[in-house]
Order: structure tokens, then sequence, then C-alpha cells
């Protein structure tokens, strides 16, 4: 016999979404993925001053602002023309690496910790539906002393960003050329001396944690598996510099890896509450509008493909295909490759303080064309984030996002095929019906972010804009 | 354990940690309750408030309020977090609410929650909340005068707490709200009632000055001394800074440890919590 298992709101990630599970004889057979806020960030970028989107397409994310700025000024240089030197591009990414810190400890500590230990004695962490914690009773308290020491540790991560950025979240430093500080060495021994305390903690806390939940939850190493196929547009992608080198864009598919190619990339609408003239669109257009009675529909989120197929995108997908972790793909694989992936950020934030300890802003004036479009693709805390960006008469015309979120949250689309986290969730166990906290793991291991879910909605027919997932 | 009022009696064999935690818990359930309802926006109020610090989060939950819902943090999902916040509103609490509220299509814009199959909007759950609550708290700029969530052409009809509650609250604006201004309002309801407020509902502890009135970089104002771009030391008034019209303690306070703020990063204030914000504010940069 089916049963409907409904899990909203799936709480500890930002935003709002919620998960419906056909249960089978304790197996989930079908799953659907439902974004549940709509905000439309593309239809109010139209028309305003193109340097702007920088502030204000961090607006979309509090947890990941950053992500924002970077992708955004990436899109404005290309529109602009601007080539900004290696040591300005790699102290735009030292800010992007803040923020890599602070979310890998509040995802692991604050998002993924409570599923798996009793907290610490505050209110919102009591009243837990399910029973299945298995840490014993030393290791449960160390690990919850670590969910309170850790925030110090990730407000500092914020400190950091601040130094560069001004305040955080929602930066101001990050900037078309690079940032808009400088580094003297006050602030090069605050840096440093910031990054290396975290490390610390990272090192002797964090990674220990998440083996030791993997432990105590082995068979999370064959949940949550999904299709297994990965991409991303690459980050912190200086070959020639030993140490500053992480990942340039790739794609690993059907078991093969391939070479990531954006005219590949396009967004299905089929299951989602938008219509336009095609089901399927490139991500610069053309423009899609709301319909919250549409048949079929059930998610503000976009379906964003690759050649077809639903892809997976994060720090499990990254450090897959850099070769920096290959033990397999699943909801552990996910978490333990995003702790790992904290310890190899502050390495390289430390390499790029090593080559560039002081930094004097190289910014100007900058002459806006009349009509220009540029792109900005670059892997973020969450995965592969591209922002496309269209100028006339020197105002933006049109604005699309897709965020890392709508690739992991995507639905259905229109041939069927489920998005990453559905297809993760099929063939589970379930346990306990009436406390399903299987799905709360397998779906919190992708760190969704439904915050990033805005879309487009409009009349302008000629234009397009914004997709933010 | 927190059905025995007298710990001793059943307890022989309690440690003195043991009972002390008992005394917390009691103190705990003494404390006001807070719902902290994310709406439309950015869940990033709550993000800020993790950077608190003296008090921190913790001591925050542990020693100020019992913090019954809130999405982002809470051990609780599904029906199970709901009911936590429905059994609240039948308590002393206090509501917050970042985030607009998010009016059109009968809020379907924006649902927070399933409660037994039916979809909870966020406007319906503000409302539920809003009509009990002991204070309403509007934290960020979205849910004080709407924000960004209501930027031209508002597609989702967001509006401010205010005015969909059509009662009088207390903000808090800024995108995002400082963590101190945050705390120090809960703090000063929970210890010593409602703060002194200005005619929009500000707290004047935090909201009385300009930034312009102790900005660092007045002295260049004073002797008309501009930047000519972001990245210069001088004052970026001409380059569009809203400090003259923006009211908030910036740049005593300073952000994120008292570290840094966006005047100190060479770029000019947008007057992220100002009634207007973004599309008066605008351009952010002006070159």
């Amino acid at each position: 016999m089916a049963n409907t298992v409904t899990v909203n709101p799936v709480t500890r990630i930002s935003g709002f979404l919620e998960i419906k599970a056909e249960v089978e004889n304790g197996i989930i057979v079908d799953a659907k993925s439902s974004g549940l806020l709509f905000r439309g960030f593309e239809k109010m970028l139209q028309g305003r001053a193109p340097l702007d989107a920088i502030y204000f397409t961090q607006r979309i994310c509090g947890i990941c602002s950053t992500a924002h700025s970077m992708s955004s000024s990436l899109a404005l240089e290309s529109a602009l023309n601007v080539q900004p030197d290696i040591h300005s591009r790699m102290i735009k990414e030292f800010v992007h690496g803040c923020e890599f810190i602070q979310n890998h400890l509040r995802h692991f500590y604050q998002y993924t910790l409570p599923d798996y230990i009793k907290g610490p004695d505050i209110n919102p962490l009591y009243g837990v539906n399910h029973k299945d914690f298995r840490l014993p009773k030393y290791l449960n308290e160390e690990l919850s002393r670590h969910y309170v020491d850790s925030l110090d540790y990730s407000r500092r991560a914020h400190d950091l960003l601040a130094t560069l950025g001004g305040k955080a979240p929602h930066d101001h430093g990050i900037f078309v050329g690079g940032i808009t500080s400088d580094i003297d060495i006050s602030k090069l021994a605050k840096l440093k001396s910031i990054l290396s305390g975290i490390g610390q903690f990272i090192e002797d806390a964090m990674i220990e944690d998440c083996n030791i939940i993997g432990q105590y939850y082995p068979e999370y190493y064959n949940l949550g598996v999904g299709d297994k196929n990965l991409m991303t547009y690459g980050v912190f992608n200086y070959p020639a510099f030993k140490g500053i080198h992480y990942t340039e864009a790739g794609i690993y598919l059907n078991g093969k890896h391939e070479v990531f190619d954006s005219v590949l990339i396009d967004e299905d609408i089929q299951k989602t509450w938008y219509t336009s003239e095609n089901i399927i669109n490139k991500p610069e257009g053309p423009y899609t509008e709301e319909d919250l009675n549409k048949q079929g529909a059930y998610s503000w989120v976009k379906a964003p493909r690759y050649k077809g197929h639903s892809m997976e995108v994060g720090p499990l997908a990254r450090m897959f295909i850099s070769g920096e972790y290959t033990r397999g793909i699943s909801t552990m694989d996910r978490t333990m490759a995003r702790v790992l992936e904290a310890r190899k950020v502050i390495g390289i934030m430390q390499n790029i303080l090593e080559l560039i300890p002081q930094y004097q802003n190289k910014q100007r004036q900058y002459e806006m064309p009349d009509k220009a479009q540029g792109s900005g693709l670059i892997d973020t805390t969450r995965g592969a984030l591209g922002h496309w960006l269209a100028i006339e008469n020197k105002v933006i015309k049109n604005y699309s996002i897709i965020t890392p979120s709508a690739w992991n949250l995507s639905p259905q689309d229109h041939t069927g095929m489920k998005g990453t986290v559905e297809s993760a969730l099929v063939g589970t166990n379930i346990e306990d019906i009436n406390n399903p906290v299987e799905i709360g793991r397998i779906v919190r291991s992708f760190d969704p972010c439904i915050s990033c879910a805005t879309h487009v909605y409009g009349k302008n027919s000629a234009s397009v804009e914004i997709r933010i997932m | 354990m927190s059905e025995f009022i007298c710990p001793i009696i059943d307890s022989k064999n309690l440690t003195a940690r043991g009972i002390m935690n008992l005394a917390d818990n009691l103190q705990q359930q003494n404390k006001l309750n807070l719902i902290w309802l994310e709406a439309t926006g950015c869940s990033g109020n709550i993000i800020s408030m993790m950077n608190a610090n003296n008090p921190n989060l913790y001591y925050f939950l542990k020693n100020i309020v019992n913090l019954k819902y809130n999405n982002s943090l809470m051990a609780a999902e599904g029906q199970g977090a709901y009911q936590q916040f429905l059994n609240t509103l039948e308590t002393d609490f206090i509501l917050v609410v970042e985030g607009a509220v998010a009016t059109k299509a009968e809020g379907r814009y924006n649902i927070i929650a399933s409660n037994n199959g039916l979809p909870v909007t966020a406007m319906e759950a503000v409302k539920l909340a809003g009509d009990k609550a002991k204070y309403i708290v509007a934290v960020g700029t979205c849910a004080s005068y709407g924000g960004i969530s209501a930027a031209r052409p508002n597609p989702s009809g967001s509006v401010s707490l205010q005015e969909y509650l059509k009662k009088n609250i207390l903000k808090v604006p800024g995108c995002p709200g400082h963590p101190e201004w945050i705390i120090g309002t809960i703090a000063h309801l929970v210890y010593f009632g409602m703060p002194e407020l200005d005619e929009q509902g500000r707290p004047i502890i935090f909201y009385g000055i300009t930034i312009h009135d102790r900005c660092s970089r007045r002295s260049y104002f004073d002797r008309g001394i501009f930047a000519e771009h972001l990245g210069e030391p001088e004052c970026m008034f001409k380059l569009g800074c809203r400090g003259p019209i923006t009211r908030t303690d910036c740049p005593i306070r300073k952000w994120n440890d008292h570290s840094n703020w966006p005047i100190g990063d060479n770029t000019p204030c947008i007057g992220c919590a100002r009634q207007g914000f973004p599309d008066g504010m605008e351009p952010f940069v002006r070159y």
C-alpha cells in the first residue's frame, strides 16, 4: 500500500522547501521537491543601473550573498570588458573563500548535526520527533559542545569576510575589478590569525566529528546516491599556482569525465509554476510568467539541465571531479566532502596570503557601455552559480540567474526525468513512516538554499530575466 | 525532568551539576518565548544573529529567550515543527518576523509549512501569531518597510509587517539587521519592556543619529574633499553615499565584531536600513 509522506517545512535549510514522498512497503518509490518561495529578482533588476546588480543580487540569499556578488561582478567584468590582474582576482576569491568557511561550518554544525545528535540544551533544538540517535553519551556530549563552539568560528569567518568586504551578510567589497579595500600589515596579521584559528578547529573538531557521524550511521554511505551525474563551473582555478589551484570546470556524466560547455545548459519549466512559449529555454531567455494554477506544476524552482540531464552540484561534485575525494557518491560522502573542502579552502586562502601579503585596490570609474552582455559562471559554496546579463541604454535589460539549488532541487522535466534530490530519495528505505528522518538527512546533505529560488515575471516579452533559484 | 518542581527529593543520586542543570531548566521555563518567522526575504537576519558576540547566539538562546520556532535553527521538521509554532501561540511570546509579507495570490508566493496536508502561507502564519503576540518586532528592512522584496515592480506583492498587520510594531531595519540591534531590542523587551522609539517605531538607542553625524570621513566632507571612485579614502558623498539620510549607529558600532563597515571598506552607504531601500536609494554607486 502506498503512503504519501510530506515533510514541510524542511527546517535547517535556507528558505522554504517541501518534500513529498510516495512510500510503498517501506521504500520511497516517488519523490517531489517543491520550492515554495517566489520573489522575482529577475524582473526587479530590469531597468536598474548595471553596477548596482552586485549589491542587489546579494539580497537573494542571506547565507550565500557573496556567491552572488562574485558571479555578478564576473558577469559585469565580462560585459564591460574589464580584465583584473591576477592578484585582484585572487583576493576577490579570498573573500569568497570566507563564505565557504562560514557556510560549511554552519551547514555542518547548525543544519546537519541535529539530524544525528541530541543538541545542546537550548530551545530550538528540543522537540525532535524521531528517536534514531546512536552516539554514546560521551560522544554526543562532545559533538554537542562543538555545536556551541562552532558558533564562535563561523562568526569569525564572517569577521574575516568583513575585514576585506565591509560587512557580512551582504558585503560591499567585492566589485568590478577586484575588491575595494587594501591589505596592509595589520589586516594581514588579523586575516592570518583568524584563518589559523578556524583551520585548527576544522582539523581538530569538524573532520573528526564528521568521521564519528559516519561511523555510527554507516548506511548513509549507501543512501541518497542519486544519478551520479556531477558538474562544476570551477573555482580557485589557478593551475599555474600550486597550492592555489582547486578545480576547473568539469562534468562527470554516466560514469565518464567530460569537458564542460556552457552552451549545453538549458531550463525546463514543465512542472513549474511558470509559463512561456517553449517548455525549454536557454539561460538568457525568453521570459516566463507565473501561473499558480498550472496543471501538474509543483515548484517555483525551474529545472536546469545539462545535455538534458539533471546534475548534482556542490562540494562533492567539486571534490570528485578534481580527484580530491573519490570514495563514493552518497549522503555521507556529500557531508564528508563538504567538511574536507573546508580544510582545502582554508589552505588555499593561506596560500593566497603568502603570495599576496600586501594589496592596493585597483578601483577606478567604469564607463557603462550603451549595449553589452556578459556572464559570470563560478562554483560557490553550494555549487555551480551562473549570472547572465544584458545591458541596453546603459541599464539592465535582462538578468538571468541559475543557482546551485536549482540544479540540486529541481522538479521533474518534460521527459519525466527527476531532479537530483528527487532521484536521490527514490529507493530509500523508511524505517518509521511517522518519523521519516531519512528524508531530511538526505535532502540536507545537498545544503538546499530555496531563498535563491525566485524567478521571472513580466509582460515585456522582448526581454528576459533573471532566474534565481 | 522538567515536570518536578523540587529536584532534590527524587534525585539523591544527582550530581551538583545535575541539580544546576535542573535549576537552569526551570529558569528556562520562565523566559519569554520567541517565535522567529522567516517570510519573504533571504533569511539573512537569522544568519546575522549567528554573528552575534557578547552575547552570542548561544547565550541569547540560553539566557534571554526561549526560541520556540525558527526555520533555520530548529531541530524538529515537518508537522512536528509547525506544531511547536501552534503550541507557542497559547503562551506569552515575542514575535519576530524577518522578510516582507507576500500578499499576491492570497499569499501563495510564500508557503512556510504544511499543516495536516494543507499549505500554510507566511501571510497566514504572521496573522495568527501577530494577533496573539505580546510584542511584535520587524527585523530587517524587508519586514520593516518591504525592502528589496518589495522592489519595483514588486512581483510578489510584498508589504511591510506593519502595513499587513495594521498595528504598531517595533522596527529593527537594516539589510541585514545588526545582531546587536536585534538582541539589544529583544533584551530590552525582556528586561525593561518597551524601549524608547522614534516616530517610525525604531529604538532610538540604535537609530537616533544619521550615519553622516558620526561618519569617520566627516572631516573630508566638511573640507569638501571627495572620492572619485570606490577604493579611495575620502568622503563618498559624490558617489551617492546615503549616510546623510540613513539613521543607524554603523559608524561607531561597525559590523562583524566591530571590525569594519561599508564606508570603512571604501564604498558608499547604500541606505540599506532606510525606508525606500532599494528603489529610492539607487544608484548605489554613481559614476
